[in-house]
């Protein structure tokens, strides 16, 4: 990690003045004492722009502080609980000594243990809004039956992995409820770097101060997603990141890719790429090339594993890096702090860095060995809920690549619109949909009339309260299907409506989507009768793009709020089909 | 060396390095509580690569008791 946990500490005295935009409320409980972790993970939190205000239970407290419904820990409210366990509180003397029972007796007490972990959750989802990170048990390296653990019957090992599959199964259909493993954590850092006896005999320590910090980045993996702060396109260098030397000089026979030892380690470093990229990451290039040489590996070269349709922007060219980075921010419509930087070259490194600092430089070293490692440290991809959107997001990003060249051929905009095809699907919203529309309150910047960011529970509540409309629309045209890109929720009052949250993925803006739906909204209105429509515009730094929209719609000021007349005729435009279910 | 383990002490505890000396600990600064005392080795430790034993960690009352635990590790420390 960058910083030790004596470094964390001391700058999390410092963080309560700074100004943030965001807050989120951390609970933190554990069977053990995990000192450190709340000023390390309030820290992290301070450096994503966010304040974090923690609950840390008591030693030991956790089922108290779960059984009492009056607790300070329910009355906390937090957005996330991190509980972590461990394995030799959890099961007592059976951890020293699970060979002086039956494996009968064994079975009986992992069916005990199930059950207490099941009725923690109980109680969680009973008496919280909170999403529950719960952790699950490290099977130990040592057994008192040496080489025969392997053999015997429901032995010590196995007690703990059945305790742990138990407790995958029971949380895996459960939305707000994660199992972080530990277990992985273990064998990824090594049990006799992680548990150190003399800190364990001095305050049942279980977790060595070292690395508190790596504990706390892998729970971040959490946190952010929890407030949009995720990353979703890599910029890719060419030279010496995507392969070995320099095309330009070197040529396409030249360089090193595929079967020499450090080829490997560049083909190696583009399957994880495209791992990524099926997992709904977006790719693009950032390269100071001869188009025609780049172009000419990404297409022919027999060991690439990228090619062109993998990429969603493709910027091969002589000019500034941070100039193409705009560029590339523009073309597929994504902001550029969910933009991962990764280049080789120390100069362009910081370079953009220092243009913008909002987007993840790597700090890439010169072997490329060391690629694969790195680009697995980054936890900032991770979504809570995998949508369909997610993982057909790089294919999506090609598409559009593809309408663009579309957009370019074609003489004018109303030429281009006509010939998309364009399809909007309007839904409303059902428990399959809640995710995703979650997922686009919480990440939506530019397009967004208000920015109100909903938790999946919040949508959820709000699409059963017949007082409000939670919908979202499926855009689809003749090159694919963009899925769920628009929200809309109206709070419905008796004579008047109110537009809640009106948002549009940045990718589908400028078609005349937001007007269709806004068209349907109105129309809605119209035929239940209602006298007037308002709805609102709450300037941020980021939404500049959806500032007029409501006054280009027709929509006249009032005060703090804009209204739409219903006696207006309702426009509908001719160049795109609208379909409402 | 002795410089470096006030430092380290400095570091650890958030005061400055002119306020430690050989009397120094959980007595007379405020900060230094179990949580901390424990930081201090795990820093005391990355620095010298080293390794207390328990008994040397539970017996420090004191920054000299460190520098005498340190000697004890042919780490050598300037009086």
């Amino acid at each position: 990690m960058e910083k030790s946990l004596s470094e964390y500490v001391s700058i999390s005295k410092n963080i309560e003045n700074l100004k943030l935009e965001k807050t989120v409320k951390i609970a933190i409980m554990s069977s053990f004492t995990l000192n450190g972790l709340d000023e390390t993970i309030r820290v992290m939190c301070s450096e994503l722009d966010t304040r974090c205000q923690s609950y840390v239970s008591g030693y030991n407290q956790y089922n108290q502080e779960l059984l009492n419904s009056q607790s300070n820990y329910y009355n906390f409210s937090p957005n996330i609980t991190f509980l972590i366990l461990d394995i030799r509180n959890f099961l007592g003397d059976t951890f020293h000594y699970p060979y002086d029972i039956s494996n009968e007796e064994r079975k009986l007490i992992v069916k005990e243990k199930t059950e207490q972990l099941k009725n923690i959750i109980y109680l969680f989802e009973k008496n919280t809004k909170s999403k529950l990170v719960i952790s699950n048990f490290n099977i130990p390296s040592y057994s008192p039956n040496g080489i025969i653990e392997t053999k015997s019957n429901f032995g010590f090992h196995e007690m703990i992995e059945e305790i742990n599959s138990s407790l995958r199964q029971m949380c895996k259909e459960k939305n707000s409820i994660y199992v972080y493993d530990f277990n992985n954590f273990v064998s990824r850092y090594g049990e006799n770097n992680i548990f150190d006896y003399r800190q364990f005999h001095v305050g049942d320590i279980q977790i060595t101060y070292n690395l508190i910090p790596n504990l706390a980045n892998d729970l971040m993996s959490y946190v952010k997603p929890l407030l949009g702060k995720t990353r979703k396109c890599i910029v890719l260098d060419l030279d010496n990141t995507l392969w070995g030397g320099i095309v330009g000089e070197d040529g396409i026979n030249g360089i090193e890719l595929g079967h020499t030892p450090t080829g490997k380690a560049f083909v190696e470093f583009q399957k994880e790429l495209l791992s990524l990229w099926n997992q709904g990451i977006i790719l693009s290039i950032n390269s100071k090339n001869n188009f025609d040489d780049a172009m000419k590996v990404i297409r022919e070269h027999p060991d690439m594993i990228l090619r062109e349709k993998h990429f969603a922007s493709i910027q091969i060219n002589w000019n500034d890096k941070a100039e193409n980075m705009t560029q590339i921010s523009n073309e597929a419509n994504i902001g550029l702090d969910s933009f991962v930087f990764f280049d080789d070259d120390k100069l362009n490194q910081e370079r953009i860095k220092h243009e913008f600092p909002e987007i993840l430089t790597v700090n890439v070293s010169d072997d490329p060995s060391n690629f694969v490692p790195i680009l697995k440290e980054i936890n900032d991809f991770n979504v809570l809920h995998r949508t369909t959107e997610d993982s057909n997001r790089g294919e999506m990003y090609a598409q559009q690549r593809q309408r663009k060249n579309f957009e370019n051929s074609v003489s004018n905009l109303d030429e281009f619109l006509k010939q998309l095809n364009i399809k909007v699907k309007i839904k409303k919203a059902n428990k399959f949909l809640t995710p995703r529309i979650s997922q686009l309150t919480l990440k939506t910047n530019q397009f967004n009339l208000t920015t109100k960011r909903y938790q999946e529970e919040e949508i959820q509540k709000l699409s059963n309260n017949e007082n409000f409309e939670v919908g979202c629309a499926q855009v689809l045209d003749k090159f694919g299907d963009n899925g769920i890109t628009g929200v809309y929720i109206i709070e419905k009052n008796k004579n008047l409506w109110i537009i809640d949250t009106f948002l549009l993925s940045c990718r589908i803006i400028g078609r005349g989507i937001e007007n269709a739906i806004l068209t349907e909204i109105i129309k809605k209105a119209k035929q239940k009768g209602i006298a007037e429509l308002r709805a609102n515009f709450i300037p941020t730094t980021k939404n500049k793009p959806s500032e007029n929209f409501l006054s280009d719609f027709g929509f006249k000021k009032n005060n703090d709020y804009w209204i739409y007349d219903l006696n207006n005729e309702i426009k509908t435009s001719n160049h795109l089909e609208v379909e409402t279910e | 060396m002795a410089d470096n383990v006030h430092a380290i002490v400095a570091k650890v505890f958030s005061m400055s390095e002119n306020d430690v000396n050989d009397e120094s600990g959980p007595e007379n600064i405020e900060s230094w509580d179990s949580f901390n005392g424990l930081i201090l080795v795990d820093e005391l430790e990355n620095n010298f690569n080293i390794k207390f034993s328990i008994s040397e960690i539970t017996d420090v009352k004191t920054v000299a008791d460190i520098k005498r635990h340190l000697k004890n590790h042919n780490v050598s420390v300037n009086e």
